[in-house]
């Protein structure tokens, strides 16, 4: 490791990198593309890292930098990931893991969160990790009311979607 | 489905794959991805390769003995001048985007603005170079042609008319040919931003 900062980001990433694969699994689809975002949000994690004062958590930092990264990022697949059928997750499931009844909920709800728009998923994102509305508002730009109303819907959708 | 539920799911999600710290120091070393780091990276490219074309065609124009050549080659060189100024003016637009640390509706806004404003020079620049390499070919042509002889097929209508139409054609197709080429390589970006933000300024009424 080239120096004492590098030395701390890495250490900061090492601890806090579910975050940002689960980023990574919320905006893209394949095993490729999330390796990609990964990579695209450590760099930008990494630049500004120097200009990271600590006025903000450094969790809610992370966010909004991966956030925008995926949010910002044009999609490379062409396939829109609306058109995946919950069949077809089931089959994938079936095809390639041994799922259990966790598991088979966890990919429902993946798919179901996959018909929100980028903005819905990052909110949903950041409230099932625990962040409080007060956070994910900072994070979005946006007021808590509008925050409490989009969840409210998200929450909706989720329910329609998951049956 | 309540919030409380959902997070119990999401909980037990599906497990990752940690990256090793050599792994993570190397990520470091790589490249962005990102549209501007990319816009960014190809006007540095042709800004060098215009630096570097001018210098080698200044070195050979000093070589060459006054006359047409000679002259045409000042002209290319004049163009290439006027270009290095060009990709500085984007290449300053490009930099006032800087890493992503506001918030996600700012940062796409100023995104937005940035591609827009990077855009509309793009284009501009254009509409106004065609016109100039119009008149560079005429002014070839001239060369060729020898001047006289020139200014006197200048002086009839029918030479005339034919110019006007070629010039409204030339414009017309290379304006069209920027605008299809803008929309093709940055189209979808821009489209997907205006959608985003249509979204994040919409301000819901309470359910």
């Amino acid at each position: 490791l080239a120096n004492e900062e590098e030395k701390r980001f890495i250490t900061l990433i090492n601890e806090n990198q579910g975050l940002i694969h689960k980023v990574c699994i919320m905006y893209e689809h394949d095993y490729d593309a999330r390796n990609d975002l990964f990579q695209e949000i450590v760099l930008q994690l990494w630049r500004s890292f120097s200009s990271f004062r600590g006025e903000a958590k450094i969790t809610t930092w992370m966010y909004r930098i991966a956030l925008n990264t995926a949010i910002s990022g044009l999609r490379k697949h062409t396939r829109n990931v609306k058109t995946e059928d919950l069949r077809e997750v089931h089959f994938n499931i079936s095809e390639h893991y041994y799922a259990d009844e966790h598991e088979e909920d966890f990919q429902r709800l993946q798919w179901a969160i996959r018909q929100l728009t980028e903005v819905e998923r990052a909110m949903i994102m950041m409230a099932l990790e625990e962040v409080p509305y007060d956070e994910i508002a900072e994070t979005i730009g946006i007021t808590q009311n509008n925050v409490r109303v989009r969840m409210n819907r998200i929450r909706e959708k989720l329910r329609k979607f998951m049956g | 489905m309540e919030l409380e539920e959902l997070k119990h799911i999401w909980k037990q999600g599906e497990p990752f794959q940690p990256k090793g710290e050599a792994e993570l120091a190397s990520m470091l070393r790589g490249t962005s991805q990102s549209i501007i780091t990319k816009l960014k990276r190809s006007v540095w490219f042709e800004l060098l390769f215009t630096i570097g074309a001018g210098i080698a065609l200044f070195v050979y124009a000093l070589t060459l003995p006054s006359g047409a050549l000679k002259w045409t080659s000042l002209s290319i060189l004049l163009l290439l001048v006027v270009y290095s100024f060009y990709f500085i003016k984007k290449l300053i637009l490009l930099i006032r985007f800087d890493t992503a640390t506001t918030d996600i509706k700012s940062n796409l806004e100023k995104l937005y603005l940035t591609l827009s404003s990077y855009l509309k020079f793009y284009k501009r620049s254009y509409t106004i170079l065609y016109p100039v390499y119009f008149c560079l070919g005429l002014l070839f042509g001239a060369l060729e042609r020898g001047t006289a002889e020139f200014l006197e097929a200048l002086g009839q209508t029918k030479t005339i008319v034919y110019l006007i139409f070629v010039a409204a054609l030339f414009f017309f197709c290379s304006t069209w040919l920027t605008t299809w080429y803008l929309k093709k390589l940055y189209g979808n970006q821009m489209d997907k931003l205006r959608d985003v933000l249509y979204e994040l300024k919409q301000d819901l009424p309470a359910a």
